[in-house]
């Protein structure tokens, strides 16, 4: 299946500096795709292009197998990080005031939100104005606004900020759902561990240049080093000693009563193999794993890595 | 997507029209106006003038006791009281003292005031004088018969004006007093209407950049269509005020006018446009028939109305598309207010030029300022009611719609940019930087 997004060498330049600078990114159908950068690297810039609100002065973006034009943003829905609404106009007045802007009629419009009111439980917020309402609960009139339409591309920038744990839930809940029933998602967020728990592909953005692109688990076998854990019973120094020549860094966690967990960093051509064996001579393993670098650490050391390169 | 423009159309205007500022404001606004121009009449008839006591020094012994007293001013002869003493009484408001050269018209007399004196007890005091002086003058000249001959002589004319230029039939007469006040009314609802709306679309503009409420709307609307949909809505309410008003003004004057006016003033008002009517016999005077005479004329304030909309409809777009550029521009309304100035000043001038164009539509300064476009709206509906060729209208009209079309292009130019600005307060160098953006 073709990808719905195609972002093609697009670059942008504002007075002074260079927001974008050919930029390319591809989107499959169906994914929840994490767009990822420091503050000011550009992310937003290409939020805005394509949303087809700013033009990019290079580069193409296709969206569904054509180049994107103005029809196409119905097709989209967009949760801008910084939220915000008509604060004098009722709940329901509004919603149904953007769902037409998105092209649904207003009896569509009415009867898919009233679904939505009473799936999130805030049926009675019908007639209230936004400005009676607390940041989270205009949040959620929010959300429901941007996916309302039922669009092929949702972009959530930083979705879940201003929410507690049980309405971030909820909320990561009816994304995974909405990529479920077809959807595909641009996620734009600073949460890593969100990006871990939800995202498929990942592309890190810095200084309007993208410096990584790829699958989420595979970049974090890729960034791992190397890396294994074991977890034992037994003297933790001896292990050491015995391990010294086959790693060149450890990682010790406290003991967990009578089991300890030992983190290390295989030189190259040491086999895990060996690592076992001679593991297995000193203490009593309980589990062997491979460490996954988290996403925390790839970004960090991606972005580090090409500021030191500048 | 010029269906996106009318929601955001619909929207604009419903939301303000529903408002009950909104309700309150076009009721209320007529009965202020009428309050506002009956308030100095009411306020004299419930608090009256305080009397004010005049001593009256006179070394002719003629003027003196002539000396009328009225409501406001009363006058007491002191006999054989030196001025001196009689300036050291500081109760009363004034002394005037006559001295007995007066006639010969060598010295003057003079007001001595305890307090402020006023323009119009000044007047009074002069002119008693003069008229007493004048009269004493005449009589020693022994006319016989001096008080009919001076009767039979005395004149008032009542100016009858009357446009000889008018193409149609019916040939409306009005005053340059009842021209003016028109014109200084049409020329201030003007000035109030584009002053307001245009700030309402700046502010309303500030609010959706600050509340980033724009960010939705404008992954939804072209930021140029989002632009022309907000000010095409505030225009709309505007619109919908002046019609409302138009409409309950022209309704007073086709049904209740006829029926409060008395009917002697009715025949007088249809002899008056037939130019019939003979002044002097006129019950009441000239210049208040002729403005009943206008009020009850539906067709005259219908075309008024008509001609107030198509210039606020220009002049509204014209100053909206300045205050929607200035407003994408700065994130708060003190920002704004640096920028404002390019916009209040010349509706200023408008206005200024407006009121002399009320009082003499044919000046240079008038005719030049109504094809001006910034200052056209409020000084053509200044010369409006004195009449003046279509051609003119039509010109200052084209001129109005073009400029406006003009800057609703710059503007949007300009807001295109600003409204993803956010942070630094631009400066005039700036808009005219991102105006010129591709």
């Amino acid at each position: 299946m073709d990808n719905i997004l195609e972002v093609i060498g697009v670059s942008k330049h504002y007075t002074g500096h260079k927001a974008l600078d050919d930029v390319s990114i591809s989107i499959a159908p169906g994914t929840v795709y994490g767009l990822l950068g420091p503050n000011g690297a550009g992310k937003t810039t290409l939020i805005r292009i394509i949303n087809h609100i700013t033009a990019p002065d290079s580069g193409t973006v296709m969206f569904d197998g054509h180049t994107l034009t103005a029809d196409d943003v119905s097709q989209i829905g967009y949760l801008p990080e910084e939220r915000g609404l008509y604060k004098k106009m009722k709940v329901g007045e509004q919603a149904i005031f953007f769902a037409r802007l998105k092209g649904l009629s207003k009896a569509d419009a009415t009867t898919q939100l009233k679904r939505w009111f009473d799936k999130f439980g805030i049926s009675d917020w019908w007639d209230k104005k936004i400005e009676e309402l607390s940041k989270g609960m205009a949040q959620k009139v929010q959300f429901i606004v941007t996916v309302l339409h039922r669009p092929k591309l949702l972009i959530f920038d930083e979705p879940f900020s201003g929410f507690d744990p049980i309405n971030a839930n909820l909320l990561k809940q009816e994304i995974l759902q909405l990529r479920d029933e077809g959807s595909t998602i641009i996620f734009s967020t600073h949460n890593m561990g969100s990006v871990e728990e939800i995202c498929s592909d990942i592309t890190l953005i810095n200084k309007g240049k993208n410096i990584l692109t790829g699958n989420v688990d595979e970049l974090r076998h890729r960034f791992s080093d190397g890396r294994c854990s074991l977890t034992f019973t037994g003297d933790p120094r001896l292990l050491m000693e015995r391990l010294q020549p086959m790693s060149s860094e450890f990682f010790l966690d406290e003991p967990k009563g009578a089991e300890q967990r030992l983190e290390l960093k295989l030189a190259p051509e040491v086999k895990l193999r060996d690592v076992i064996a001679a593991a297995n001579e000193a203490t009593d393993l309980i589990e062997v794993g491979r460490v996954m670098a988290s996403m925390n650490d790839i970004f960090i050391k991606t972005v580090k890595q090409t500021e030191n390169n500048d | 997507m010029a269906n996106n423009i009318s929601l955001v159309i619909r929207r604009e205007f419903l939301e303000r029209v529903k408002k009950k500022s909104f309700i309150i404001t076009t009721i209320l606004m007529p009965v202020f106006m009428l309050a506002m121009m009956a308030a100095p009449a009411l306020i004299m008839m419930v608090t009256g003038s305080e009397e004010r006591g005049i001593t009256v020094i006179d070394e002719t012994g003629t003027i003196g006791a002539r000396l009328q007293s009225d409501k406001e001013t009363h006058f007491t002869l002191l006999e054989s009281t030196p001025l001196d003493s009689a300036l050291a009484d500081t109760e009363v408001a004034g002394v005037l003292y006559i001295p007995a050269g007066i006639m010969d018209g060598k010295v003057s007399p003079r007001l001595y005031t305890n307090g402020s004196s006023s323009i119009a007890l000044e007047n009074n005091v002069s002119s008693q004088i003069d008229g007493i002086i004048e009269e004493e003058r005449l009589k020693q000249y022994d006319i016989e018969n001096l008080d009919k001959i001076l009767e039979e002589v005395h004149s008032d004319v009542k100016l009858m004006s009357i446009r000889n230029d008018k193409e149609d039939g019916e040939s409306q007469s009005a005053s340059a007093a009842v021209s003016y006040l028109i014109g200084i009314i049409l020329t201030f609802l003007l000035y109030m209407c584009l002053l307001l709306y245009g700030q309402m679309v700046m502010t309303s503009i500030i609010e959706e950049k600050n509340n980033r409420v724009l960010e939705i709307v404008v992954s939804s609307v072209k930021p140029t269509h989002l632009m022309l949909g907000k000010i095409c809505g505030i225009g709309l309410v505007a619109v919908t005020q002046i019609l409302i008003w138009g409409v309950l003004i022209a309704a007073m004057s086709a049904f209740v006018l006829p029926a409060i006016i008395p009917d002697t003033a009715l025949t007088e008002m249809s002899a008056l446009n037939a130019g019939t009517l003979d002044a002097t016999s006129a019950s009441m005077d000239v210049e208040i028939l002729q403005a009943m005479s206008l009020m009850s004329n539906v067709g005259y304030i219908l075309q008024l109305f008509g001609l107030l909309i198509l210039f606020l409809i220009g002049g509204f777009l014209l100053y909206a598309a300045i205050y929607a550029a200035i407003g994408s521009a700065v994130d708060n309304i003190q920002d704004a207010s640096q920028l404002q100035s390019f916009v209040i000043f010349p509706i200023i001038i408008g206005i200024i030029f407006g009121m002399t164009a009320a009082s003499d539509a044919s000046s240079p300064a008038a005719i030049w300022t109504s094809f001006i476009p910034f200052t056209s709206p409020m000084v053509m509906m200044a010369r409006v009611p004195s009449g003046i060729p279509m051609w003119e209208i039509g010109l200052s009209l084209a001129i109005l719609y073009a400029s406006f079309l003009l800057m609703v292009w710059i503007a949007a130019k300009i807001y295109r940019v600003g409204i993803f600005m956010y942070g630094k307060k631009p400066s005039i160098k700036d808009l005219i930087r991102w105006a010129r953006y591709k």
